[in-house]
C-alpha cells in the first residue's frame, strides 16, 4: 500500500497544479549502508511525489560527488531543494510525519514563487549580506516543528545568503547531541544564538540579527 | 512511516462571517460542523494544527467509536476533514484580541479584522508550567511538556515525571518505549489516573512511584542532574537523580486574547448551561471553560452544545433583522 491515501493524493495534485516553474530536488545518499538505513524511506516519499506531478524532479546523488561540493552537504540522507540554482534549503533525514507538510509547502512556494512573509520582515531579510546558517532540529512527531522549519526555509528562499537546514534529531543523534538538543524545535543560528519553540517571523528575524 | 499533511484551504479573503470559532481542537471543530450544517457562514481560526492538545497525544483510548484507540493527530485531521466537508472555512493564524462591543463582534488577527455575529471561544488550554527554581533554566533543555515531541531524545535516560493524573501516566507508558527508567513524583498520596492506567504502570519494572513529595527545585550545571523534593507530611528533603523531566501538573487556559469584559473564574471562561458567556452572542466550549472534566469526549459535547445554541442565536437575530 502506498503512503498516501486517495484524498491526500487528490489534495496534493491540486496543490502541485499551482506550480509554474519546475522544482528540482537533489536526493543525497551515501554508500555507507548503515547511514543510509533511511534512504529507502526517502525514495518511497520521492516516488509518491513524482507520481503526482511532472513539475517536481528528484535526482539521486552521492554525498562525495564533485557536483555536490558547492552545496556543502554535511550528512546523508539529505534533500537539497534548488532555489534558483542555490542549494541553501535542506532536509537532513526523512521528512516524514509533520515534516512532510513542510516539504510540500516548500515545493509549492518554490514552484509558484509566492512566498508569504510579512512585508517588513521580507525587506529586512533582503538586506542581509552576511552569511547566515540556521539549523532547525525537529522530530517527525512534533506538531510545533514545521512552523520553525518553514520560517527558516522561507527566509532562505528570499535571501541566498541564508542557509536553512531541517535536521531530524533521531536520525542524526551525534549532531543533535553536539547542539544539545533536548527539546524540539530547537533552532541554532550561526552557532551563536539558539532558542526552543516556534517563534513568529519577526521574532525569528530578531534572533538572526542577534547572531550577526 | 507516517506522512501528515496540513491541508491549508485557501479561503476567499472574506472579512464577514456569521460565526467565528477560535480554536481548532475537538470542541471548535465540532461547533464548526454544527454551524456549517445549519448553513451559516463559519470561519474557524486555528493557531497550530487541527486537533488541539489531542493532536499531541500518541493514542486516545477513551474516545468512543475507536475500539483499538486512535492516534491524536489522526483524530484531529478527521474532524477537520468533516468540518470542511460542510464548508467551514479554516485559516491558520493567531487571534490577538476580540472586540465584544456592539452587535457585530470583531476578531482581530495580526494583519486583519474579521466581523461576526457570534463567536465561539474554543481556544483550549496549554500545559501548566512548573514554577520552582531551575524550571525556567531547563525549559526545553531537559524539561519537556510534550512526550510525543521529545520522548525519543531521552533514549536510555533515567527520567522523572511530575504529576499523577491521566496525562502523566499515559505519557509515562509511551515514554517507556525510549527511556531506561521513570520515577513518578507527586504531592498526593496516590495516583489519580484511571484504574486501567494505574494497573498498566504498576506492572512495569523500571517505574518507581513516589507519593507525598513536593518538588522544590530542579538542579544541574549544564544539564539536569536531579530534582529536590520535600515530603508533604514530615518536611524531609531528598534528592532524586534525573536526566530529563516531563511535567503533567494540569493546564492553563488560553485566554490571553480575551477582553476583560468576559467573565472568568480562576482564568477559565464562565458559561451557563447553554455555554453562553456573560456577553450576548459569545459562547465558550471545551477546555477553556470552567468544567469538571477536560477530555476529547467532553470537548465534543461542548462543541455540539455551543454550536447548536449559536445556531439558535443566529436564527433569532436574522429573523429580527428580516422582520
Amino acid at each position: 500500500m502506498g503512503l498516501l491515501s486517495k484524498e491526500d493524493k487528490e489534495y496534493l495534485k491540486n496543490e502541485f497544479d499551482k506550480i509554474k516553474k519546475d522544482v528540482s530536488i537533489l536526493f543525497v545518499t551515501t554508500d555507507d549502508e548503515k547511514k543510509c538505513e533511511q534512504c529507502d524511506n526517502v525514495r518511497q516519499i520521492i516516488d509518491e511525489l513524482t507520481a503526482l506531478s511532472k513539475s517536481i524532479s528528484f535526482r539521486e546523488i552521492d554525498i562525495n560527488s564533485e557536483e555536490l561540493k558547492q552545496y556543502s552537504v554535511e550528512m546523508a540522507p539529505a534533500m537539497v531543494l534548488l532555489n534558483n540554482g542555490n542549494g541553501n534549503i535542506k532536509y537532513y533525514g526523512v521528512p516524514s510525519g509533520y515534516e512532510f507538510s513542510s516539504l510540500i509547502d516548500d515545493i509549492v512556494d518554490l514552484g509558484t514563487g509566492e512566498i508569504e512573509l510579512d512585508d517588513e520582515v521580507r525587506s529586512e531579510l533582503e538586506g542581509i549580506e552576511d552569511k547566515i546558517h540556521i539549523r532547525v532540529f525537529v522530530t517527525p512527531t512534533c506538531p510545533y516543528c514545521p512552523a520553525a522549519v518553514r520560517i527558516a526555509h522561507k527566509f532562505a528562499m528570499i535571501n541566498p545568503n541564508i542557509k536553512a537546514d531541517m535536521i531530524e534529531s533521531y536520525e542524526f543523534t551525534e549532531m543533535a547531541d553536539k547542539y544539545k538538543v533536548q527539546g524540539v524545535p530547537r533552532v541554532v543560528i550561526n552557532e551563536t544564538v539558539s532558542f526552543e519553540g516556534a517563534l513568529p517571523e519577526n521574532e525569528y528575524l530578531v534572533k538572526i540579527k542577534e547572531s550577526l | 512511516m507516517q506522512l501528515n499533511i496540513n491541508k491549508k484551504k485557501k479561503t476567499e479573503e472574506s472579512s464577514r462571517y456569521d460565526a467565528v470559532i477560535i480554536g481548532g481542537g475537538p470542541a471548535g471543530l465540532t461547533s464548526a460542523i454544527y454551524l456549517s450544517r445549519a448553513r451559516f457562514k463559519t470561519l474557524l481560526i486555528e493557531e497550530m494544527i487541527p486537533g488541539g492538545q489531542a493532536a499531541t497525544s500518541d493514542m486516545l483510548e477513551n474516545y468512543p467509536g475507536f475500539p483499538g484507540g486512535i492516534e491524536g493527530p489522526k483524530l484531529g485531521s478527521l474532524m477537520e476533514e468533516q468540518a470542511k466537508r460542510f464548508d467551514t472555512d479554516i485559516i491558520y493564524d493567531s487571534v490577538k484580541s476580540i472586540d465584544t462591543d456592539g452587535d457585530v463582534k470583531k476578531v482581530i488577527l495580526p494583519k486583519r479584522e474579521i466581523e461576526a455575529d457570534t463567536i465561539i471561544i474554543a481556544s483550549g488550554a496549554k500545559p501548566r508550567k512548573l514554577n520552582v527554581p531551575g524550571a525556567d533554566k531547563f525549559d526545553g533543555k531537559g524539561i519537556s511538556y510534550c512526550a510525543t515531541c521529545d520522548g525519543a531524545l531521552f533514549k536510555d535516560k533515567n527520567i522523572v515525571i511530575i504529576g499523577c493524573g491521566n496525562s502523566a501516566v499515559e505519557e509515562g507508558l509511551f515514554l517507556l518505549r525510549f527511556v531506561k527508567s521513570i520515577t513518578f513524583i507527586q504531592d498526593l498520596p496516590n495516583l489519580t489516573a484511571e484504574a486501567i492506567l494505574k494497573e498498566r504502570i504498576k506492572e512495569k519494572e523500571n517505574v518507581k512511584l513516589t507519593f507525598n513529595n513536593k518538588v522544590i527545585s530542579i538542579n544541574g550545571e549544564d544539564s539536569i542532574e536531579s530534582v529536590t523534593v520535600k515530603k508533604t507530611d514530615t518536611g524531609e528533603e531528598k534528592t532524586v537523580p534525573a536526566e530529563g523531566i516531563f511535567i503533567y501538573i494540569g493546564f492553563t487556559p488560553n485566554t490571553e486574547f480575551l477582553p476583560g469584559t468576559i467573565d472568568l473564574e480562576k482564568g477559565y471562561v464562565k458559561t451557563d448551561d447553554k455555554l453562553r458567556t456573560n456577553i450576548d452572542g459569545i459562547y465558550a466550549a471545551g477546555d477553556v471553560r470552567v468544567k469538571t472534566l477536560r477530555q476529547v469526549a467532553t470537548a465534543v459535547g461542548d462543541g455540539a452544545l455551543a454550536g447548536f445554541n449559536a445556531v439558535k442565536y443566529l436564527e433569532n437575530i436574522k429573523e429580527v433583522n428580516n422582520g
